[in-house]
Formats: structure tokens, C-alpha cells, sequence
């Protein structure tokens, strides 16, 4: 009996290869660099496992978008795209994303997905984007230093009387070593740790439709003024004042900062490249307590008008596998789907654990034009963030912020 | 210029004295290649950006005409005139140094001396460097935590700690003003050079044994005879100043606090950060307007002096 199910089983699996050698598709995908550690290994695994297959390429992060856009452009862009998840409303409303709703709600764990990336994923009610990689924000510490300066290793700040607390003894400590680090000229950067802050102590930058700029509250001007005393005591260093981003990592890796809020990513990229610090990583908290995240990352997107969409979704289904789940976790990313994120992670860094239960709980600010008013390098954001933390004029750089922004919100497409 | 106007004139007496209206064919035959290039690459692009300026144009999706809303939203644009107006602020101020710091140089190494060469050469040298590269090696020079400057001073005690210079306008600004001088005063260099070389010897030994002192003469001589070139240098370096741009954006990315941005760094923004092409041509187009006239008043003003035709 047994062996007769083996051959009928074989003869099953025979006869599904024939059927699919048939139809076999290969579709093309783009990623960005910041993916291109996990995602060759899944698209290998991919083509191993299955009949159709994945065509990948990396793009520099910095060019994904136009080079999609002129891709398109010109009939030659990708099937499929792994993009940075704040880009997906701007994407779906030029008009250039295939509409997924169907296929979306199809999946047995669509409410399991990870909801940040699900809501910039939706424009007008219809699912444009589905999560692919994960990034969170989280408050990173060096371990060493803290035991250096009296402090508990192993015990994180809870609030941010506490946060400043610690960074004054780390710097207290003297000669190069300060208590505290970010990146102050990088919108992109505050955008991912400074406003959780805000989030956490129950403010918000935009409203929930990104129709409103709300910079001005109680909130913000608290966390303003908690930076801003931190800057003032020197527990900063000056490269912070126009740090653009490039030191947004490097300067804890470095050894001698006590406190920096970071991403996940980090956890990743501490243990391969910096072995010898030695940190712990907690929440990004409020003011009082609690505790808020930004959950970034990628979504997976396809192009309008693409053919090879079963080929996407047997991809994308894989990829949402416990396999899938596991290699995204293992190189560089959170899983996505949250009811399998715990056996994905079990094996690795248990610090991980933080940035997937920070992931899960996190929050996406959403708006069409978010690289205009937030993410990119002249962003009213940016500028705001460069002037409160160090300006003398904190009322007129708000007020300024809030104009431009919503300005550049009240004239985007489709408004 | 003055080449353009010497071809112009060997045909025109010519054809006084005989019709040639094949020799004209033949002319047309032989600068063929020269137009097919300029019409291919400048009157095409030219025409494209134009027609593009009409349109609201996103880099994605389709685009729509909309006539001149475009030119419009630019007169609401504050932004555009702020980064215009700093454009021009740093226009004036980088001309002024590149010509207070050329001049020198230029009647410096024109008279032969020794390591007469050796000069020419030194101060000519960060001009052959491509712009961007010289404003990453800047952008190191100037970085307070790895860079020379800051720490450099630091240690000497010149300053209390580290000073970090592209935090303020002011020092950033004339951080960068002094980077483009030491990038492009060797060219103007040469060409003032060139224009002084050009000056025949007899006017001013004639001028010196009629007593004319040293500052007579450059006043008198040397200054209203170099008219034409320092027209030439004058216009390059508006024309090369109003679209500045890699040292903005690559040493200070348009900060602190987005003081430094100019024009085309605005109309980069616009077309590749927000994605608004059909914008960002009608704002070149604006500026291609600009520098035209700038360059007509700066001709006329030069080309013209009293006193002659």
C-alpha cells in the first residue's frame, strides 16, 4: 500500500511538472541595494524549489526610482519591485502599480502581515503593495561603556529622563566618549528615530491620511526641548550638526557613544562587522514611558500591465513561507508576517526579538509626497530638524516647517 | 568671440568683389557636421525642454498639457526665488574673489621670470581637476571630526576646540567661495594672461617715457585694452557661477539649513526628488532667460566703451 502511494505520488509530481514546464514563467525583479543581502538567497532558493523562476537585479538605492521610472518609461521595467515601502502611495497615484486587492486578500494570512507596510501599501482603498523586508526603529546602547560609567549593563532607559540620565554619565566619562548620537542635518534619520518620541508620548506629525501637517503640539516641543538640553550639556558630538546620514551607524559602531536611537538593521550589522561592541537594544520610549517605533522596510510592488503574474504570486507565497521567513530574517530584514515571525527568529540573536515585537507594534507616516516633505535631503523636515535641535529660533523654524510642508502637500497630484 | 567675427569678415569682402554662390553651398556643405551636432544636441533638447515646460510632466505616469500653469506656480515659488536670489548673492561674491585673486596671478606670471613655468603651471593645476572630485576632497578638508581644517586649528591652538565649519552660513559660504577660487582662478588666470600678452610693448614704454606712473598705466593702458577679455572671463564665470551646483550640493547639500541651495540644485530637486519634470524644465527655461540677459548687459557693456563706436 505504501509503496503504491509513493508511485502514485510520483506519478502526481510528474505529471505537475509536465503541466507547469508548460506555463513556466520567469519574471523580473528589481530590489534595492539594502536588500541585496537576503534577497539573491531567496530567489535562489526559489528557483531551486520551483518550475517558474526569478530573474533578479540589484539596484544602487539611491537611483531605484528613476531608474524605474525611465524603465517604465521606455516598456523595459521590471515585472516585479521590492521598494522602499514609503514610496508606495507616490507609485500607486502616478498610476504605475498593477492593483493586488484580490490576490492580497486571497492569502489565508493576510491580517497577519505586517499592518505598517499593508496601510502605505493601500491608495484609494485598493492594495498596491505587499510587505516584503522590515526595518524598525529602536534605542541601541554600548554595554561597556555603561559599565564604565556606574550604569547597569543591562538595563535600558525606560523614558527619557532616564535616557538623558545615562548619556550624562557615559559622557561624564570624558575624552572622546559622549552620552548620545544622531544624526542632525538627515531627515530620513529623525524621521525613522526622532519622531517615535513623539508617537510614544501620544503625538503625531501628520494626520492619519497625510492630509495635514500637525507639527506644532505639546509633543513635539517636548522632544525638541529634550534634545535640545542634550545638545546643550555636550553630551552630542558636533559632527552630529551636519551629519547628513553617513554617520548615522558608523559613529556608535565606533565604540564610544553610550546611547543612539538605530534601526534593526543594526543588530545585523554590529554582530557581522563589529564583534567586539558589546550593546543592548530596547524601545524607543516616550516621554513618560511607553514606547513607539517606525516600521520601514520594503513592499513588493508589481508593474501595471505585467504578464507574469503567476509567477509573482507563487514568489511572493514562498517568500511568505516559513522557509522564506527564515532566510529574510537570517540576512538582514524582520519576517513580515507576524503569526510565524517568533519560529523565524527563534534561532537567531534573541535581540532580534525587540526590533519584531517594535515592528509589529510600530507606525508608518503616510503621504504621497513623504520623499518632498520629509525624506528627502532639502525637505522642510529636514531643515526643521537642523534648526530646532541647534537654531536659537524654535518657534519661527515650526511655523516655518509647518507652511512649507503643508504647502507642498495641498499642491500634489491628486489633491 | 573675436574668432566668430574674423570668420565672419573674410567672406563678406569676398563677396564684394565676385558672386560665389557656390563657394556659399560649399560652406554650408563643410560646417554640416557642426550643425547636425548643435541641432541634435542643444536646438532638439532645447525644443523638447520647452514643450516639456507646458506639460505637468512626472517622471512616472502620463503627462497632460496645461499651458503656461507651470510659469505661473514658478512666480508663486518662493523657494525657487530664495535659491535665485542666494545664487546671485554668490555670483557677485565668487566673481569679485575669483577676479581679485586671478589679476594678481595673471601680471604675476605673464612678465618671464624664473620658475616662471613652474608657477603658471601650480596655479593652473586644480583647474584640470573635475569639479565634483574637488568638492569631495573638500568635503573631507572641511569635515570637523576627520577632515584638516578644524582639527588642524584645533591643535594649533588657534581655536577653542573644534570648529565645525559647515554648520553656520557664514563659514560655510566662504569655505566654499574659497574652494572655487583656488578651483578656477587658474583659468581665468590664463585667460587674463593671455589678453595682457596681447598688449604690444611700444604703448607702454611710450606711456613710461611720457612719464606715466605704474597704476597710470594699467589704468590708462592695460585695463581699456584687455576690454575684450575681460569680457570673455567675466562672462564665464557669471554663466559658470549661476549654475553652480556639484560643491553645493556634494560638500554641503545645500545646507545649513537649506541657505545654499541654488538655482539648478532647486530645479534638480524639483525633477529628480519630487519627480516633477514638466516643472523642473520650465524652471530651466527661467533660468536659460535669466542668464541670457545677464550675458547681453555684460556684452553690451563691455563691447561697447565711451568714446568709441
Amino acid at each position: 500500500m505504501k509503496r503504491l502511494m509513493q508511485r502514485l505520488a510520483g506519478g502526481i509530481a510528474l505529471l505537475a511538472l509536465t503541466v507547469s514546464a508548460a506555463s513556466a514563467e520567469t519574471f523580473t525583479l528589481w530590489v534595492r541595494s539594502d536588500g541585496s543581502n537576503f534577497m539573491p538567497r531567496i530567489v535562489e532558493a526559489f528557483n531551486q524549489s520551483h518550475e517558474d523562476k526569478a530573474e533578479l537585479q540589484i539596484v544602487p538605492v539611491a537611483e531605484l526610482v528613476q531608474k524605474y521610472a525611465t524603465a517604465a518609461a521606455g516598456g523595459a521595467a521590471p515585472d516585479a519591485l521590492s521598494l522602499d515601502l514609503i514610496y508606495t502611495p507616490s507609485f500607486a497615484a502616478a498610476g504605475q502599480l498593477e492593483d493586488i486587492t484580490d490576490f492580497a486578500k486571497s492569502l489565508p494570512y493576510f491580517d497577519k502581515l505586517s499592518p505598517a507596510h499593508v496601510k502605505t501599501g493601500t491608495y484609494k482603498d485598493r492594495i498596491y503593495g505587499l510587505p516584503y523586508s522590515a526595518d524598525s526603529s529602536v534605542l541601541i546602547w554600548n554595554k561597556k561603556l555603561f559599565r564604565q560609567a556606574g550604569l547597569d549593563p543591562d538595563k535600558g532607559p525606560t523614558n527619557w529622563a532616564e535616557i538623558e540620565a545615562a548619556a550624562e554619565k557615559v559622557a561624564a566619562l570624558g575624552g572622546d566618549t559622549k552620552g548620545f548620537y544622531f544624526s542632525g542635518a538627515c531627515g530620513g534619520c529623525n524621521i525613522f528615530t526622532f519622531t517615535p518620541l513623539i508617537w510614544a508620548s501620544g503625538g503625531d506629525i501628520l494626520t492619519e491620511d497625510g492630509s495635514k501637517a500637525t507639527l506644532d503640539t505639546p509633543q513635539m516641543r517636548d522632544a525638541i526641548a529634550f534634545y535640545r538640553d542634550m545638545v546643550k550639556k555636550g553630551l552630542v558630538p558636533e559632527g552630529a550638526r551636519t551629519d547628513t546620514g553617513s554617520n548615522f551607524f558608523a559613529a556608535f559602531a565606533r565604540g564610544n557613544i553610550g546611547l543612539a536611537p538605530s534601526g534593526a538593521f543594526a543588530i545585523g550589522a554590529l554582530n557581522t562587522q563589529f564583534p567586539d561592541i558589546e550593546y543592548g537594544v530596547t524601545f524607543l520610549p516616550g516621554k513618560t514611558g511607553g514606547w513607539s517605533s517606525f516600521a520601514g522596510g520594503d513592499n513588493f510592488v508589481v508593474t501595471k500591465g505585467t504578464t507574469k503574474l503567476k509567477a509573482i504570486k507563487a514568489f511572493l507565497d514562498f517568500s511568505y513561507s516559513l522557509e522564506g521567513q527564515t532566510l529574510l530574517a537570517r540576512y538582514g530584514s524582520l519576517p513580515v508576517r507576524g503569526d510565524i515571525s517568533g519560529e523565524a527568529l527563534k534561532d537567531l540573536d534573541p535581540r532580534y526579538k525587540i526590533a519584531a515585537e517594535a515592528m509589529e507594534k510600530g507606525r508608518t507616516p503616510y503621504s504621497v509626497v513623504f520623499n518632498d516633505i520629509i525624506n528627502s535631503m532639502n525637505s522642510p523636515w529636514a531643515q526643521m530638524v537642523n534648526e530646532v535641535f541647534f537654531g536659537d529660533d524654535v518657534d519661527g523654524s515650526l511655523a516655518n516647517a509647518q507652511e512649507t510642508m503643508q504647502g507642498i502637500i495641498d499642491s500634489a497630484p491628486g489633491n | 568671440m573675436s574668432t566668430t567675427q574674423a570668420a565672419g569678415a573674410i567672406p563678406r569682402a569676398l563677396a564684394r568683389r565676385r558672386p560665389i554662390r557656390r563657394r556659399q553651398w560649399a560652406g554650408l556643405f563643410f560646417v554640416l557636421p557642426a550643425v547636425a551636432l548643435v541641432v541634435a544636441f542643444f536646438v532638439v533638447p532645447l525644443a523638447m525642454t520647452a514643450w516639456m515646460s507646458l506639460h505637468n510632466w512626472p517622471l512616472m505616469g502620463a503627462s497632460r498639457f496645461i499651458g503656461l500653469d507651470n510659469y505661473l506656480a514658478i512666480a508663486r515659488d518662493t523657494r525657487f526665488w530664495n535659491a535665485l536670489r542666494f545664487t546671485a548673492l554668490y555670483t557677485v561674491v565668487v566673481t569679485i574673489a575669483i577676479f581679485a585673486a586671478a589679476f594678481p596671478l595673471a601680471l604675476f606670471v605673464e612678465k618671464p621670470r624664473p620658475f616662471g613655468g613652474f608657477y603658471r603651471t601650480a596655479y593652473f593645476l586644480p583647474v584640470v581637476v573635475g569639479f565634483a572630485s574637488a568638492s569631495l576632497l573638500w568635503a573631507w578638508l572641511l569635515n570637523v571630526d576627520a577632515g584638516l581644517f578644524s582639527p588642524a586649528a584645533d591643535a594649533l591652538g588657534l581655536t577653542d576646540g573644534r570648529v565645525n565649519l559647515l554648520a553656520d552660513f557664514d563659514p560655510a559660504f566662504w569655505s566654499i567661495i574659497a574652494m572655487v577660487v583656488w578651483k578656477v582662478a587658474g583659468f581665468t588666470m590664463v585667460i587674463l594672461m593671455t589678453g595682457l600678452q596681447s598688449i604690444p610693448a611700444d604703448y607702454l614704454e611710450a606711456a613710461k617715457i611720457d612719464g606715466a606712473g605704474p597704476w597710470a598705466r594699467f589704468r590708462r593702458i592695460t585695463l581699456p585694452l584687455m576690454r575684450r577679455t575681460i569680457a570673455l572671463a567675466l562672462i564665464l564665470s557669471v554663466t559658470g557661477s549661476m549654475l553652480a551646483f556639484d560643491q553645493f550640493y556634494i560638500i554641503l547639500g545645500g545646507g545649513p539649513r537649506n541657505q545654499t541651495v541654488t538655482a539648478v540644485y532647486w530645479i534638480f530637486n524639483q525633477s529628480f526628488v519630487s519627480f516633477r519634470l514638466g516643472y523642473g524644465a520650465a524652471l530651466s527655461m527661467v533660468l536659460l532667460a535669466i542668464l541670457l540677459v545677464l550675458s547681453v548687459i555684460q556684452l553690451r557693456l563691455l563691447r561697447h566703451p565711451e568714446g568709441e563706436s
